[in-house]
């Protein structure tokens, strides 16, 4: 059995462990006092706010729920936020505004006074969570023309927020490893993303950002190339901030290979051969750079190539499980990778969202626990959101704006800890200010303007539709996951197609229930009227002049560094083939290599991946 | 019966999104076309070389990563340059190509760009009016050109007989130096993997050489087919390698109707190797009856079951190289003991290898090599 096969067992026993204790709660006078004790403990010390208004509330409500039974079914089965299984959130407090009255106290203090059976999983609130709580949320991909454009618009995004996170998004060639040179591809530089050819290109991305402040943080879109992406990012900090910067790097990349065969294909070498390469990666940042997310497991992109929500959710919840196999096997200990892995989920307006990524918090807490030995840090399924692009249409474009709303909506209502909203113009191009703007605006509206999420945690939680769904989903998702376990575990699962055909399928019925009216979307397929009328949008692309220009800087960066590189690419080809972490030396390596000269000689060493249909 | 439409799908160099064209390509499945499928992240020198071997009549490029205008144009004006420009160009990228894009794209030599919100059976009913009878004479023909085209002919030819409930045939003649090499076995034995493996081999030990491939994929029931092989085959696609992509059509056993015929002509056209890969087959399969064929390769998976379901397997018999590939399982030894007791029975010289086709480098690929060489 594969230890997905374990995490099935795990889930229905941690289920039947439940409803035992809700038993024993109202059998056992003891133990069903205790939980009493300890819910009335928690109310009493939940703090108060107060709504513009003036209007009190308590920063965290709870259901209104006074029997032991149902107390235990609540604390054990969805936990409070922050508490395992965390289905109500990996955090106590999410996006809550900081309370302007000194604190009384909390409910997780509450909680460790408290006497009751899983104290284990309760966790202080560390110094990294404080800064988690004061940052927003809101977190914007984007990346088009060269460097320097890249970087006008992210100190455009975030010249009013408290914190830089930053999201980058690459273009076509960076995401197949390949120069801005090679043939056939001129066309697509800069186009969707920015180009990156050396790490000089991207000390000009980052430019007038501290790179290593704790207020800064970055994301990188990027999995095929992105050991040699990461290596890039830590030779351009280390030029401008010098060697002790380090280890106080705060970001993400995305790295998810098991997605990229799955659903976004852009692996660039044979499976297997990605996965050390991302292994070793790992094993550095999880040593060198605490701060730094090594992989995003990322259901995103498999929702959008057309999965069904369930599909997205197993298959993504899985492929984290498989993950953690992988470096567990390598020898290093599960707290210490296992807080440092991350997730992001699709969210779209089909129902399943209403209680998505509460079922997969609640699934990967307790395989983590229970099959992984992980301690509560790994425990916490800590997500970023999308919402979804495929459902954003052309036609009347504006609707879109409509359709975000909702889905921020529903991702919020799932304690996403970031959040992503696309533009109104998704559907033609790389956003423009306009829209990028009215995106953010978006977001602000929902956190700041709203009095929805600000003043109490869990206040759309837990409606008796939510849980309904939530629970079909998760039975959902473990089905999926034994009919993985069935051809072998993910890897095995991936060579027989199994994920990509069965995603396909989906894609083709949603299309189909599109074009036979079975999926109604306003304004292509009902209240179509005016279908004939294209909309005029202004479309963001990289001017001839610009991508020549990326052409040239690549030119004399080979140039300057043609002696130094054969040399370089020599070193880095020993290392791959004596079978040690070849991390180390590929930090060195970006100095005087550009990515395709790196990924050219990677591919003679390792072979090219073999694409599947 | 008309042959039904063939077309090319492809998805351009830098771009992975390749959902709308899978969808689409079910879609004109179930409509019932031939869809010769390159896959995603293709240059154009790949597409257009692809276009005129599988003598298609249209190429549907699906683009979403920008840079459409170039791309497009480019593979026209490569397919003109060639003198193949009766194939015709289509395609869409939702709504990241624009009414205005479409226009230069249209004067650039591209047919028709399918927008956002355009229904499936719209696309496909456009396919199957438009692209069915594109060939035309052309002025100035390379001889893959016009070997391609024969090979359409040949095709054509049977489908029409198909109704007239009369096989052609023709007699096969002496080869000259062209080594014919069948591979056959059950589904999901790798032996797509293991043929592009060799044809890298073979690319590099013999720089001369002219490799032709003949590869089969099942006809959809009463409909059309998906011919992927293409777009894993990523060392295959070189200007040395003539490939042949071509549908069962309703016959049983691996192959088409129109198969020994077609390899008749490959083997005569002067090519160095000529590789006849079969559908994934069952046990009683026996595809190679042709004589033209002078080494047989079965190519086996180690799950095969049990020892009893190896006496079942015909192959085995006439084989004279059993691969087993996946040879990293850990069922491969037992499975490769089992597989050389069963062939001791045939007393024959018989050959048994152990491959890891999708391992770089696979010393077990490089003595296929050198048998095939030999
Ligand atoms: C799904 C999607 C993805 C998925 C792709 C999954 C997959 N395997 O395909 C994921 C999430 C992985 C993805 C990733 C990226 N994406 Co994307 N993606 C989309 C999205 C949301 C939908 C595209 C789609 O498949 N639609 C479904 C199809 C069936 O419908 P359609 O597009 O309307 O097409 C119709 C017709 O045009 C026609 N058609 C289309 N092709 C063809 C071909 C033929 C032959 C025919 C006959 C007809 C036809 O059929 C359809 C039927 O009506 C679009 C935005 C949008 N809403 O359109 C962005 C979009 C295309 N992506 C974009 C970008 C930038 C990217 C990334 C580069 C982001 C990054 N920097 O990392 C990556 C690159 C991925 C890669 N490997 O190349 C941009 C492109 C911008 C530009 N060109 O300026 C878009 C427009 C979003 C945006 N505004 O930023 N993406």
């Amino acid at each position: 059995m594969s230890k997905l096969g374990r995490v099935v067992e795990a889930v229905e026993n941690y289920n039947r462990f439940v409803l035992k204790e809700v038993k024993r709660a109202r059998s056992e006078k003891k133990f069903g006092q205790q939980m009493i004790d300890r819910w009335n403990e928690v109310k009493a010390k939940t703090p108060i706010g107060t709504a513009p208004t003036g209007l009190k509330l308590p920063r965290l409500a709870l259901p209104e729920i006074d029997e032991a039974g149902e107390i235990t079914r609540y604390l054990l089965g969805e936990g409070l936020p922050g508490e395992f299984p965390y289905t109500n959130g990996a955090y106590r407090e999410m996006y809550l505004e900081p309370l302007r009255e000194p604190e009384v106290g909390s409910f997780v203090k509450a909680g460790q006074n408290g006497k009751n059976g899983h104290r284990k999983n309760r966790k202080k609130a560390p110094a990294l969570e404080k800064t988690k709580q004061t940052e927003e949320p809101t977190r914007l991909f984007s990346g088009f023309g060269l460097a320097e454009d890249t970087n006008k618009r992210f100190h455009y995004l975030t010249g009013h927020q408290r914190s830089a996170r930053l999201s980058t998004a690459f273009d076509g060639p960076t995401l197949y490893g390949i120069d801005s040179d090679a043939d056939g591809v001129f066309g697509k530089i800069g186009e969707g993303g920015l180009a990156i050819d050396t790490y000089e290109d991207m000390v000009r991305l980052y430019d007038g950002f501290d790179m290593g402040a704790p207020d800064f943080s970055a994301s990188m879109t990027i999995s095929g190339p992105a050991p040699i992406i990461m290596a890039m990012y830590i030779a351009a900090a280390k030029k401008r901030f010098g060697p002790k910067v380090v280890p106080n790097l705060r970001g993400t990349i995305q790295a998810d290979i098991f997605k990229e065969v799955q659903a976004q294909n852009e692996t660039i070498f044979p499976t297997e051969a990605s996965l050390r390469f991302l292994c070793d990666m790992i094993e550095y940042t999880t040593r060198e750079m605490p701060r730094w997310y090594p992989v995003s497991i990322s259901g995103y992109h498999i929702g959008e190539a057309g999965a069904t929500p369930v599909q997205q959710a197993a298959y993504t919840v899985s492929n984290g499980f498989a993950y953690a196999e992988m470096l567990a096997a390598r020898g290093i200990p599960v707290d210490q990778f296992a807080p440092r892995l991350s997730f992001f989920l699709d969210c779209g307006l089909d129902v399943e969202y209403i209680a998505l990524a509460r079922a997969s918090r609640r699934i990967w807490a307790i395989g983590m626990r229970d099959v992984f030995g992980a301690g509560p840090k790994g425990q916490m399924f800590k997500l970023h959101t999308q919402t979804s692009g495929r459902s954003l249409v052309a036609a009347e474009f504006k609707n879109n704006l409509t359709r975000t709303a909702a889905e921020l909506m529903l991702a919020y209502m799932n304690g996403t800890n970031s959040c992503h909203s696309n533009s109104a113009d998704e559907p033609f191009t790389t956003p423009s200010e306009e829209w990028i703007r009215l995106a953010a605006h978006g977001q602000a509206i929902l956190l700041d303007e709203s009095g929805i999420f600000k003043h109490t945690m869990n206040m759309l939680t837990g409606s008796p539709g939510m849980k309904a769904v939530e629970r079909a989903v998760e039975a959902a998702m473990l089905e999926e996951f034994r009919q993985i376990e069935e051809l072998g575990g993910v890897l095995p699962a991936i060579e027989h197609r199994y994920q990509r055909s069965q995603i396909q399928t989906a894609a083709h019925r949603y299309e189909e229930q599109i074009y036979n009216g079975t999926r109604p979307i306003i304004a292509l397929n009902k209240y179509n009227d005016r279908k004939d009328e294209m909309p005029e949008v202004k479309m963001v692309r990289t001017p001839r002049a610009k991508k020549q220009l990326q052409v040239d800087r690549l030119a004399k960066f080979k140039k300057r560094n043609a002696a130094k590189a054969e040399r370089a690419l020599n070193e880095l080809t020993e290392v791959v083939e004596s079978g040690k972490n070849f991390f180390p030396m590929l930090i060195e390596t970006v100095e005087v290599c550009s990515l395709g000269q790196i990924t050219g000689r990677l591919q003679e060493v390792v072979g090219r991946f073999r694409p599947m249909v | 019966m008309p042959s039904p439409v063939r077309i090319l799908t492809a998805v351009p160099i830098c771009d992975g999104h390749d959902s709308a064209i899978n969808t689409i390509n079910l879609d004109f499945i179930r409509h019932g076309i031939e869809v010769v499928y390159l896959g995603y992240h293709r240059s154009v020198e790949d597409i257009v070389r692809t276009a005129i071997q599988e003598d298609v009549g249209a190429v549907g490029i699906s683009s979403y990563n920008g840079g459409h205008v170039e791309f497009f144009s480019e593979v026209a004006r490569a397919l003109r340059k060639q003198g193949a420009d009766d194939i015709k160009l289509f395609g869409g990228g939702g709504g990241t190509i624009t009414e205005a894009d479409a226009t230069v794209m249209r004067r650039n030599g591209v047919d028709k760009i399918f927008f956002a919100g355009t229904a499936l059976t719209e696309m496909a009913d456009f396919v199957r009016q438009h692209y069915g009878n594109t060939h035309r004479r052309r002025r100035k023909a390379t001889p893959d050109m016009k070997l391609a085209r024969a090979l359409t002919e040949i095709e054509d030819r049977y489908a029409k007989n198909k109704r007239a409930g009369k096989p052609a045939k023709k007699k096969a003649k002496s080869l000259g130096k062209t080594r014919v090499i069948g591979f056959t076995g059950p589904g999901g034995a790798g032996k797509t993997t293991l043929i592009d493996e060799l044809v890298l081999r073979l690319l590099r030990r013999a720089p001369q050489a002219r490799i032709a491939i003949l590869s089969h994929d099942p006809s959809v029931v009463g409909a059309g087919a998906l011919l992927g092989d293409r777009a894993t085959m990523i060392n295959s696609q070189n200007d040395r390698v003539f490939m042949r992509s071509m549908a069962t059509r309703g016959q049983a056993g691996g192959l088409s109707p129109a198969t020994g015929e077609c390899l008749a002509l490959l083997a005569r056209s002067d090519f160095d190797y000529v590789i006849l890969e079969t559908v994934g087959t069952g046990q009683e399969a026996m595809p190679f009856q042709n004589e033209l064929v002078q080494k047989r390769v079965l190519v086996m998976n180690p799950d095969y079951g049990s020892r009893l379901q190896l006496q079942k397997i015909v192959m085995l018999d006439l084989a004279d190289l059993v691969v087993v590939n996946k040879s990293d399982q850990s069922r491969a030894r037992a499975a490769v003991s089992e597989i050389e007791q069963r062939l001791e029975q045939n007393k024959r010289e018989q050959k048994l290898l152990s491959t890891v086709a999708k391992r770089h480098r696979d010393a077990g690929v490089d003595q296929l090599c050198d048998w095939v060489m030999d």
